[in-house]
């Protein structure tokens, strides 16, 4: 038997070429590194997490709510005591902002994650059973593709769903609507995958060991589409909060007293005449929330990406060794 | 060794040499192509590679020259550094001249002008390199059509029929119609040749132009490759790694390491009296198809070094044998080879033979590799000595097939015929054997493997399994024993291991799921990676950290945890380089000694089967045509296809490949769809096309048994006497029938009865 304790020089100094060689990269650096590459990426980055900073925190900068109105300043462009303004009712708009984007980065992520996480579920299952629950299920997933998501969300949030309005609130029944519409694509992707990966080596590998079926779903498919997970998280992300605000500014979202990004561009639009500030405001956080995921997503794509290309060019490093 | 004490200051004058001896003036007289002093740089995740260091070649014109290395020693990146295909990141210096105006540094557009017109380029690939949406026709005239805009539409369309009848198309003006996927893979490598040759291109530049193909398609293309360079009188670089391609083909050799060519020289002093250890290596290290006597193969120890660095001595040191301090002290350059087959002794017109070796002088012909490089001994398994006859079946297949049907019609499906992918398949596997099954892709090999692995009650034909028939496997405990038996290492050393596991999870997995406990896993992993010549201590690394080579021995590890008798090998090596391949040959040879395995292998790589194998059996649309001992079938095989499928194997031997000859296949493997009725290989039989037309009617409606060979073990040298004894051992099988040597054949007309020339197709039509 081997003894395993004895320590072989030409293992140790092998050890240690690698180590100084920078040989072997950790994966989790490659993607970190090559995301760092990506300058917009981090830029985006670096905003989101600001904007979400903001519409927890921000409120404490202010010593206005959403609730108090202002007698005094009825609809007033920005000034020293208000920092954005007031609306016509004379709510400080600035904690409007604060809300409405708290809101509307909630619905975005909790729509974002957890539509990922049925997506996955579901997809997975459809690949692991195939055959007849293969059909069906992808069956109900076509039938829910067809269906005209705006015209559920209208009954859902006015007319049909009283009952349930009473119970929740306007926000909470928005993410429950745009979560039932939001997962058919990536569970259709994440099936094609599965499915390819199910072909791959490793696992007829692990089926011809006689590893049960449902512990190769678990330890090998689920890790190995983490990375397309992530980037799908981050577009679903996009598409909630821009849902949201679509939604809110045909009056069929949010409703008041709830505030969120479309609420507020909605109640201006009519007044961008006499309220610009009203306007301009929302619109411009609402583009820098979904523009800096979007700057994100990029990066995230050329970090996870096994085939991305973004190993950066030997003429920038040699002209830099030159100088 | 004078040369040692002062070889820094000899360095430069001995490069000014080299350059000089090569070129007259700045480009070499007539040299159609060439290349000074070449570097690449690439950037990558852990710095800037160098990928390729001082490449200096010149070519003449109709002359080819084969650069040929490992995976990673800069030979594509050379090529594309010419054609001027690198990304624009990579950072290119030196000087590549074409007819003696500078290529490199010109724009994109510029460079436009040159490629595929003076300079051609044919790809690895060819599934690849065409456009699917394209018929052939187009996408040759568009070739034409970009060079020679003058040129009128009928013209063009001649032209282009005419080049494709120069690859061997046959009836080329209707397949001008026709769309890539209607065409073989070797039909498309003829219609990529044809497009580079379509502007009479000064280079033609392959880079591993036969890799993606099946052997007897490979004789086919070089051909055709050949018949190109002859007709338009270009000249080719012929990228490769495979020592046996290059060997009929080339005039002059460059050997590339670590992105420097480490020995250039004629054919034949590269062949017969390599100098650098490395050249050495890599001759040493492939198998040959015709040598019966067993070596075992030079393994290459480590792997290249990483390009981030300078190497500051000799870059082979590290994995050299031969190494001393010496070596370790400035890298050495390319000097010339002085004895008796030195410089001045090669072709005229090529280099002289060179070497960048410090030690050159003390290697000459008469240097042994397989002391050099410390080959293994060959392993003797203690099932050697007991016949076979007496040993235990591990695995029997008993009339196995595997029939598809195929479908057509969007709603109602009809069937349309069916496809005989495995049809009536029996052979056995004794104890301590490996038998391997050989055929081109889509013969039904992969199927095989698949029946065995996938065994179950249903299933048409018997699978039997250690005594345990797959008939009886309806309950979980004996389907469990059966796998136990039976373990699989995959082609691809990458895509079988997952790549989120450490090494540690990869070869646990099968020891947790046979029950064993936390410390009896940790023990049987270290036995394990001690086993498969790993260190132990890398276990918890992750696969993508090992080189190709490591990881199929990890793979290895793994199929061998739950100790089976059987172990399914499908294309172990043919993922891996020459160097590193020769490595994982000798451990498996060496574990089927130590561990008493059998092997069921499946290959295309004839010379690997030779190695490896006591039992073959070749494949030809889901039969078995021949099946016996490794050495019968080899030396004396008697199924025109096996024969065929011998004959087209390149040998790492210049003389022996310009002076063999080559029975070429004629067409591709026909569709199982419409599979002859009686003998399948009829379509492409060189025997059946010689025969007169009543022996045909034979091989046409009457399918061939499989029938031993019953002469007494008569290996008869030459042809002549081949079609002697099988005379005289067909008189004798009607005697009596008696089996003296393990092969069986399914041939009406095995080559015995005709002239045996009849059936070769020499190299001059």
């Amino acid at each position: 038997m081997t003894n395993l304790n004895a320590i072989d020089p030409a293992a140790v100094a092998e050890e240690a070429r690698i180590e100084n060689d920078d040989v072997v990269i950790a994966k989790s650096a490659i993607i970190l590194r090559r995301f760092l590459r990506n300058k917009t990426a981090v830029a985006g980055l670096v905003i989101f997490l600001a904007l979400t900073v903001f519409s927890f925190v921000g409120g404490i900068l202010s010593p206005w709510d959403k609730e108090t109105i202002d007698p005094f300043n009825i609809g007033m462009p920005p000034s020293g005591e208000h920092l954005l303004g007031t609306s016509q009712a004379g709510i400080d708009l600035y904690a409007l902002m604060v809300e409405g984007t708290r809101i509307s980065i909630l619905i975005g992520l909790v729509v974002g994650l957890v539509s990922v996480l049925i997506a996955a579920v579901y997809g997975c299952t459809m690949a692991y059973f195939g055959g007849k629950v293969d059909k069906v299920m992808l069956f109900i997933l076509e039938a829910l593709i067809m269906m005209p998501a705006l015209l559920v969300v209208a009954v859902a949030t006015s007319g049909g769903g009283n009952g349930l309005r009473e119970n929740l609130p306007s926000w909470l029944l928005l993410i429950i609507v745009l979560l039932v519409f939001s997962w058919m694509g990536t569970a259709r992707l994440i099936r094609s995958l599965s499915m390819s990966l199910m072909q791959r080596d490793f696992v007829k590998a692990a089926q011809y060991m006689g590893i049960p079926a449902r512990r190769i779903v678990w330890r090998h498919l689920v890790p190995n589409i983490g990375s397309l997970l992530v980037l799908d998280v981050t577009r679903g992300v996009t598409g909630a909060i821009l849902a949201e605000v679509a939604f809110s500014f045909i009056g069929i979202g949010i409703k008041v007293p709830d505030v969120s990004l479309g609420v507020l561009i909605n109640q201006a639009t009519s007044q961008v005449q006499t309220f610009p500030w009203m306007f301009w405001v929302p619109l411009v956080v609402m583009f820098l929330l979904t523009g800096s995921l979007a700057m994100m997503n990029d990066g995230l794509r050329d970090a996870f990406d096994p085939s991305s290309s973004s190993v950066g060019s030997a003429k920038k490093t040699a002209g830099k060794r030159n100088k | 060794m004078s040369r040692e004490t002062t070889a820094g200051a000899e360095m430069t004058a001995e490069r000014l040499h080299v350059a000089g001896l090569h070129a007259a003036g700045d480009g070499a007289a007539g040299a159609v192509l060439s290349v000074r002093d070449l570097n690449v740089r690439f950037n990558s995740e852990n710095g800037v590679v160098h990928a390729v260091r001082g490449v200096d070649f010149d070519l003449l014109p109709g002359k080819t020259l084969g650069i040929v290395g490992e995976s990673g020693s800069g030979k594509s990146v050379t090529s594309l550094a010419i054609m001027g295909l690198l990304p624009t990141t990579a950072e290119i210096s030196g000087s590549v001249k074409l007819n003696g105006k500078e290529l490199l540094g010109l724009s994109d557009k510029a460079m436009c002008r040159y490629r595929g017109n003076d300079i051609a380029m044919v790809f690895q690939d060819p599934l690849s390199s065409l456009t699917p949406v394209y018929t052939v026709g187009h996408q040759i005239i568009e070739a034409l059509t970009v060079h020679h805009p003058k040129m009128s539409n009928q013209a063009k369309e001649a032209r282009a029929v005419e080049l494709l009848g120069m690859v061997g198309i046959p009836s080329p003006k209707d397949r001008l119609k026709a769309f890539p996927h209607e065409f073989s893979g070797g039909m498309r490598q003829r219609v990529m040749i044809a497009i580079a040759i379509a502007n009479n291109p000064r280079v033609l530049i392959a880079d591993e132009p036969t890799t993606a193909l099946d052997v007897t398609i490979q004789a086919q293309v070089l051909e055709v490759l050949h018949t190109a360079q002859e007709e338009t009188g270009a000249a080719v670089v012929m990228i490769t790694h495979d020592l046996g391609v290059v060997a009929g083909m080339a005039d002059d050799i460059m050997v590339m390491y670590a992105g420097k060519p480490v020995e250039t020289g004629s054919v034949d002093d590269i062949y017969y009296s390599p100098r650098m250890p490395y050249t050495m290596g890599l001759l040493g290290a492939v198998p040959r198809v015709d040598i019966a006597e067993k070596a075992s193969l030079v393994p290459i120890e480590g792997i290249p070094p990483n390009l981030i660095h300078e190497p500051t001595g000799c870059s082979f040191a590290p994995r050299c044998p031969l190494v001393s301090d010496a070596c370790l002290k400035g890298e050495p350059e390319l000097w010339p080879v002085s004895g008796p087959r030195g410089a001045g002794s090669g072709m005229a017109g090529s280099g002289a033979h060179k070497a960048a070796c410090i030690k050159t002088d003390s290697l000459g012909a008469e240097v042994d590799v397989h002391e050099i490089f410390h080959a293994p001994a060959v392993p003797v398994s203690r099932f050697d000595a007991v016949p076979r006859l007496e040993r235990r079946k591990v695995l029997e297949l008993r009339d196995v097939r595997k029939h598809f049907p195929l479908l057509k019609g969007s709603l109602i499906k009809r069937r349309i015929g069916t496809v005989k992918a495995v049809d009536g398949l029996s052979f056995d596997i004794r104890e301590g054997e490996c038998f391997s099954i050989v055929g081109e892709s889509g013969c039904g090999k992969t199927t095989t493997l698949l029946e065995i692995m996938e065994f179950h009650k249903d299933q048409d034909g018997e699978v039997t399994i250690g005594g345990l028939s797959n008939k009886a496997a309806s309950d979980a405990r004996t389907k469990t024993a059966m796998r136990k038996e039976l373990q699989m290492v995959f082609q691809d050393p990458t895509g079988a291991l997952d790549p989120r596991f450490t090494v540690f999870e990869v070869l646990s997995e099968p020891l947790e799921n046979a029950g064993l406990d936390k410390p009896a896993i940790r023990k049987r992993i270290m036995e394990l990676m001690e086993l498969v010549g790993l260190q132990p201590d890398h276990v918890n690394r992750f696969p993508n950290q090992f080189s190709g080579g490591q990881r199929q021995r990890i793979g290895i590890a793994r199929a061998l945890a739950v100790n089976p008798k059987l172990v399914v090998l499908d294309e172990p090596v043919s993922a891996l380089d020459v160097s590193v391949q020769a490595g994982v040959i000798n451990l498996l040879d060496k574990l089927r000694a130590e561990l008493g395995l059998s092997y069921l292998m499946v290959a295309h790589d004839l010379s690997v089967v030779r190695h490896i194998s006591n039992r073959v059996a070749v494949m030809y649309l889901g039969k078995i045509v021949e099946i016996g001992d490794v050495d019968n079938v080899f030396d004396n095989p008697r199924h025109p296809y096996t024969r065929a499928l011998l004959s087209a194997i390149p040998v790492p031997d210049p003389q022996l490949e310009r002076t063999r000859e080559r029975i070429i296949l004629q067409g591709d493997l026909p569709s199982p769809l419409d599979a002859p009725k009686g003998c399948n290989f009829a379509t492409r039989c060189p025997v059946f096309a010689a025969l007169p037309a009543a022996k045909q009617e034979k091989c046409l409606t009457l399918e061939p048994p499989l029938e031993p060979v019953s002469s007494p073990q008569a290996a008869p040298a030459t042809a002549a006497t081949a079609a002697a004894a099988t005379a005289a051992a067909a008189v004798r099988a009607a005697r009596a029938a008696v089996q003296t040597a393990d092969q069986q054949f399914a041939c009406f007309f095995p080559d015995g009865e005709l002239d045996a020339d009849m059936l070769v197709v020499h190299d001059s039509p």
